[in-house]
């Protein structure tokens, strides 16, 4: 009974905002998706029209859902091996690491107007620096943003670059593994391999998991980055070269601000967070088997 | 811990040549990383042609400083910069006080239901906030909280899934036979949580410190739908207000936009250079254990 | 009187004297985030605040997110920018003010270009925005390109056969090292349909179906046809390159380019010599000046004092000086004030283009203004992934022309579904309704 009251306490500040503050907003946008709602005039309760016509009825709901599966696809992992690899370089005890970090980091702290001018120039076909460096390799450039095929993998570009959050996340938990760890590993023989798998990699599971399930509910509700990148030519144009970065949230943002639909905005936003729901359990269940939580251990 | 590094004479080549080899990674890495901002700086020393010439110019006959001086005064950057400390400083303290009690109470306490609410904390984030916000900004506004810092600051003290995940998951690697020798000692749980946790989690919680300051710092979007008036707004409006262009004309003056750009990030890239030097663990874990 | 008695003196006499008030009337108005203009409108605000008695508020953003919330929870501003196809949806429920009913006895409409008011009419005859901005458009050309080539600049007269004939003679191959070419002309996707309007392609406004005719899918092969023959840079390439089309011209990367007029950060931008010169026209055809309709000023249906926001809206339109020279406004001289601001424009053809305009005045026909309010977004969902097939020349002009039906039966489809849960003003709804029954009609398509 204590224990339960100490429990409670503990978490009632994140209890009381989810009552107060989180779950109102939610239960709303689960009413609108039931809804058409122009926000101009009241909503009119349709029912499940919404749900029936989009996963019935419109393909551009389909096509979202497979740019945002392929990105999550590309961007979620590359995304954890980049900052796996760059936190264990900057765990090293070299000098000047301090200012290595913070290099990695700077991505992650320019504010976006600024990024997304430097990739328009980065990635620009004919001055830019890839293509530019392509060239010397003999390779002829894509057309990046402006090209169908190119489009996806050059926001998974921006990403990699910009992933020093998730590098950060590992090299806290690289810094939380106890040294002497790795020195008993050292008497009983274990290379370098063998300490990173069996010491590194499961003292930094529960960081991976965080990264993991962060990293596939933060891509798969990308918005921002392919609103700004493929959307500035031209109004009207957000979703880029035939829709090839059409994403879901991006769909649901044009429903609901450019063609007054917010009802079926938020029906759109529920079957995605159903879906994304449904992945994070997956994962939550299979990391039963590989994330390694020292306090659970009996 | 190592501090018989240097009496390991036999080791000290491959150490070296370790050495040299990470160096080299780093270095390769960090240009790849420095480029792009060395670009920023450049094109904010240079006329407004300057981002367009091509090819690009990295270094400009005459680094124009002016720029950051009309940057300066293009907006009122004083007063805004002001602003932002305000609103960071108060998010962040509420951020930390509630996320670690939150995560501590999740990762190391056992209480029924527990797996469930820690289930729908993580589900909250799994809603694209598109469709949250008109209701939420619908509420806020009944309360009389539009036009002012309350919306922003206010959900802090309630915590953030996202900050409240990853401290758990950092609670939850130090082992519990330090609670539970702190209980025999007749220790509450705050002060185990206060002297125990979150001495040994320092890296999770300079990383939330971290991140807690730069996503408020550079948040653009809370402040643009709840703020009004020009004088309550963000260093971020203030940029974006740099950017958008009058209407029917007007060219966006890129140099001084990239000037701006580059004074907003100093705090950020300060904080972080004294924030990461926290990763470096104070208390040792192992002598503890024993 | 004792202070406190004076002080409920006063207080009694502002309630008196707004009326609802509960303080000193206020108009709230969404400007654009701008830092230039900001600073310009709160040092004016002042004065016109002193002499009207009437305090705006800056509520700058933009994004159309923020105004639904705004106005969702009752909080509209009070002077906020509707483009049409928001316009009509908000004239429709509601939402915002006919102004012909704040703006009785004024004289401000009858300062206006008529065009400016027919702009800002919807289907029920109600006039719901004041334009506060207009161009036209034009074609930019290098005058020192074109005597180098010993060509004589283009004239009011010119044809698109004459442009095209320019054009490759202009271009010019680029070196071994892929460096120094030159295209003869550039005309951004977006200009299409102001040539489309020289074409006499039939484009009414406020179309609810998509309807491609001949002479708008003859134009759109001709103009897939400069890139064809070299003589336009490829679209997609230059879209990609992010460069801004000022940055063509100055270069000499392009030695045409069409363009607004006018357009200062390309006057800003340019400094070797330039000209501009009307759109080419089409033999026979009678010419059609594009003229942007496509936004303006509107007043919130929940603000307080109504007349109070027709002055404040009126004073932003004719007296700020961020607006000014306004081409809205008939009695002011707009060809003057600009080039009294850049002397560069005397000679340059600008007054030429600009009367031209004014005088066969095509109006505009961009999809969201040629698209009524409830189909454009459907309709350009559909179609814009087709067209950056065609201007990216994978796929031909016909198949543009054979998904037509598709898309409009589609969006019927769409517009039943919506029009029958929404909420809106009936002469909104019989329209609606009756061309629904006449697509339905010619679901033959």
């Amino acid at each position: 009974m204590r224990r339960t009251l100490e429990g409670y306490l503990f978490v009632s500040p994140w209890l009381a905002g989810f009552i107060l503050l989180t779950a109102g907003p939610m239960i709303a946008s689960l009413y609108i998706s039931g809804t058409s709602w122009t926000m101009l005039s009241p909503p009119v309760w349709v029912g499940a029209q919404n749900y029936t016509r989009l996963l019935g009825d419109d393909h551009r709901f389909g096509l979202s859902l497979m740019n945002t599966l392929t990105y999550v696809a590309l961007a979620v992992p590359l995304g954890l091996a980049v900052s796996l690899l760059l936190a264990l370089l900057l765990n090293r005890r070299v000098p000047g690491r301090g200012l290595f970090r913070t290099l990695f980091f700077l991505p992650s702290i320019t504010n976006l107007v600024a990024v997304s001018l430097l990739w328009m120039w980065v990635l620009n076909p004919e001055y830019g620096l890839l293509n530019g460096a392509l060239r010397m390799a003999g390779i002829d450039g894509p057309l990046w943003f402006q090209s169908e095929q190119w489009a996806k993998p050059a926001l998974v570009l921006m990403s990699l670059w910009g992933t020093g959050g998730t590098m950060i996340v590992f090299l806290a938990a690289l810094q939380g593994i106890p040294g002497e760890l790795y020195e008993a590993a050292e008497l009983d023989g274990a290379g370098t391999l063998g300490k990173f798998v069996h010491i590194t990699l499961p003292m930094i599971s529960p960081a991976f998991l965080f990264n993991l399930i962060v990293g596939i509910i933060g891509c798969s509700q990308v918005f921002t980055q392919a609103y700004v990148m493929t959307g500035s030519a031209q109004p009207g144009t957000e979703g880029g070269p035939n829709n090839a970065t059409l994403f879901v949230v991006l769909y649901l943002y044009k429903k609901a601000f450019q063609e007054f639909s917010m009802g079926y905005a938020a029906s759109i936003a529920w079957v995605l967070f159903f879906l994304i729901l449904v992945a994070t359990v997956l994962q939550m269940k299979l990391a039963r088997r590989w994330v390694f939580y020292e306090a659970e251990q009996q | 811990m190592r501090l018989n590094e240097r009496s390991q004479m036999p080791l000290l080549a491959g150490i070296t040549l370790r050495y040299a080899l990470t160096y080299a990674a780093l270095m390769l890495l960090g240009a790849l990383f420095l480029i792009p901002f060395l670009w920023m700086l450049s094109v904010s020393l240079q006329d407004a042609q300057g981002m367009f010439a091509l090819p690009f110019r990295w270094i400009p006959d005459r680094p124009r400083w002016e720029n950051y001086g009309t940057a300066l005064s293009a907006v009122p950057f004083g007063r805004y910069l002001f602003n932002t400390s305000v609103i960071t400083a108060s998010v962040l303290a509420l951020t930390l006080f509630s996320c670690t009690l939150v995560a501590y109470g999740f990762a190391r306490l056992r209480f029924p239901g527990r797996d469930m609410l820690f289930a729908v904390c993580i589900a909250t984030m799994m809603l694209p906030g598109q469709v949250t916000m008109i209701p939420l900004y619908m509420a806020y506004a009944r309360l009389g909280w539009v036009d002012t810092y309350l919306p922003l600051i206010v959900p802090s003290l309630f915590g953030s899934p996202f900050y409240i995940f990853l401290l758990r998951q950092f609670f939850l690697t130090i082992p519990r036979e330090y609670d539970e020798a702190a209980l025999l000692d007749g220790a509450g749980r705050l002060r185990i949580y206060w002297s125990i946790v979150l001495p040994l989690a320092r890296p999770a919680v300079a990383t939330v410190t971290l991140f807690c300051f730069i996503g408020t710092w550079n948040d653009f979007f809370g402040p643009l739908i709840y703020l009004n008036s020009p004088e309550k707004a963000t260093l971020t409006l203030g940029l974006n207000m740099l950017k958008s262009q009058v209407i029917g004309s007007g060219s966006v003056q890129w140099h001084i936009l990239m000037a701006a750009s580059v004074l907003v990030m100093l705090p950020n890239i300060i904080v972080f250079f004294i924030a990461q030097k926290q990763f470096i663990r104070g208390i040792q874990i192992g002598g503890l254990r024993g | 009187m004792t202070p406190r008695a004076q002080w409920l003196a006063a207080a009694a006499l502002v309630l008196a004297s707004c009326g609802t008030g509960d303080r000193k009337t206020e108009v709230e108005y969404n400007c654009p985030a701008n830092a230039l203009e900001i600073e310009v409108l709160q040092r004016e605000i002042a004065r016109f605040e002193a002499d009207s008695g009437i305090r705006i508020r800056l509520n700058p953003f933009s994004g159309q997110d923020k105004l639904y919330a705004m106005m969702a929870a009752g909080k509209a501003p009070d002077i906020f920018y509707t483009n049409s196809t928001m316009r009509d949806r908000m004239a429709a429920e509601g939402r915002i003010l006919d102004l012909r009913t704040v703006s009785k006895g004024d004289s401000l409409p009858g300062r206006l270009w008529p065009h400016v008011i027919r702009n800002g009419t919807s289907a029920d005859g109600g006039w719901y925005s004041l334009g506060n901005w207009e161009f036209t458009c034009g074609v930019y050309y290098r005058k020192d390109l074109f005597r180098e080539a010993g060509l004589n600049p283009p004239d009011s007269s010119w044809t698109w056969d004459d442009m095209v004939s320019l054009a490759r003679k202009l271009t010019r191959p680029a070196r071994a090292d892929g460096r120094g070419g030159r295209y003869g002309i550039f005309i951004g996707s977006h200009f299409v349909e102001a040539l489309e309007l020289m074409t006499g392609a039939d484009l009414p406004g406020e179309m609810l179906t998509l309807r491609i005719p001949a002479e708008s899918a003859d134009l759109y092969r001709r103009y897939v046809a400069l890139m064809d023959e070299g003589i336009m840079p490829d679209l997609l390439r230059m879209q990609a390159m992010g460069m801004q089309p000022a940055q063509l011209l100055q270069n000499g990367k392009v030695a045409m380019l069409v363009e607004a007029v006018p357009n200062q950060s390309l006057i800003e931008a340019m400094t070797e010599p330039w000209g501009v010169a009307p759109l080419p026209r089409f033999p026979g055809k009678k010419p059609a000046y594009f003229r942007s309709a496509s936004g303006g000023l509107s007043l919130s249906a929940s603000t307080r004092d109504p007349g109070a926001a027709w002055k404040a809206l009126k004073w932003i339109v004719t007296e700020a000086s961020t607006y000014q020279p306004n081409p809205v406004l008939r009695d002011v001289d707009f060809t003057g004030g600009w080039e009294k601001r850049y002397p560069q424009l005397l000679g340059s053809g600008f007054r030429q283009v600009w009367d031209l305009s004014l005088e066969h005045n095509g109006g505009d026909p961009r999809f969201f203004v040629r698209f009524s309010s409830w189909t454009s977004g459907p309709i350009l969902e559909r179609l814009q992934p087709l067209l950056d097939q065609v201007w990216a020349r994978k796929k031909p002009v016909d198949s543009l022309l054979a998904a037509v039906p598709a898309i409009n039966s589609e969006v019927r489809r769409e517009l039943a579904a919506t029009s029958a849960t929404m909420t809106m003003k009936p002469e909104f709804r019989e329209k609606i309704e009756q061309a629904l029954k006449e697509m339905h009609d010619h679901s033959a398509f």
